[in-house]
């Protein structure tokens, strides 16, 4: 779209993430990940990611009922947050490790399960030291 | 929350916001068309079978589906747009699929929030959303 005028798609601002049992969900959201409860309207409930709304939500229709798109979360200390998490309860598919070697960092991600299982990632970009 | 976790605005458990988002995709080459030339977003690069494109700081990954278990359509990603009526007209024009005219989705206290479904290439949903400030 052209980017002069009013039609730019600026950002995301919400995602849609299904939940079967929207409190076993938000309780997940709030206690397990930390992020803020923003509020609850309904059967939905939103949360503030960095900015980012994230709305989670019953399936309304039999052809949204499927699992989210895998969210990675930006993290400082990958190491430390995938320990937070386990701690927290978690469930964790892998260790931390190398996915790709960029120019000027390490992207590091390990993949874990919300309490609805949709596949989650924390992602981290380590500077390279010389 | 922690002070020091505040200070960097993090979370407790260490996240500072969403980096990725992945989206699955059954026609790269198409795929990267739309996200490219009808939304109109700066394809960063391709890797592989991958195309990765920037949206306001968060970068979405097209690619295929690297298990069964993954290949099912995209979370509904909201778009933020200024002009919400222009957008729509701008995609009918371009030959995107609409779910609904444009619609009010909701009146909160100092703007009305409006939005309009659409289809990408790939059959998934996404949304355009847009806060109207009151009159």
């Amino acid at each position: 779209m052209d980017t002069r005028d009013g039609t730019k798609l600026s950002r995301i601002g919400q995602i849609a993430i299904n939940a079967h049992d929207v409190d076993r969900a938000t309780a997940f959201y709030r206690d397990v990940l930390g992020l803020p409860h923003l509020f609850r309207a309904g059967q939905l409930s939103f949360f503030d990611c960095g900015g980012v709304r994230l709305m989670l939500d019953k399936p309304e229709k039999p052809e949204f009922d499927h699992p989210s798109s895998i969210l990675y979360f930006k993290v400082g200390d990958i190491r430390a947050t995938h320990r937070r998490l386990m701690d927290a309860g978690a469930k964790f598919e892998d260790e931390p490790h190398v996915i790709a070697q960029m120019p000027k960092y390490d992207l590091w991600m390990t993949f874990f399960r919300d309490s609805e299982n949709n596949l989650l990632a924390l992602m981290s970009e380590v500077p390279r030291s010389s | 929350m922690d002070s020091t976790a505040t200070s960097l605005g993090m979370t407790n458990m260490g996240i500072t916001g969403i980096g990725q988002i992945s989206i699955i995709t059954h026609d790269l080459p198409r795929a990267t068309a739309f996200y490219r030339d009808i939304l109109g977003l700066p394809l960063l690069f391709t890797a592989g079978n991958m195309a990765f494109f920037d949206c306001g700081g968060v970068r979405l990954m097209l690619g295929p589906a690297s298990a069964p278990e993954l290949d099912h359509p995209s979370s509904i990603l909201y778009f933020r747009v200024p002009d919400i009526q222009a957008a729509h007209r701008r995609l009918v024009e371009m030959g995107v699929k609409i779910e609904a005219p444009p619609r009010l989705i909701a009146p909160m206290k100092t703007y009305d929030l409006w939005m309009v479904g659409f289809r990408d290439s790939e059959g998934n949903i996404m949304q355009l959303m847009s806060e109207v400030p009151r009159a």
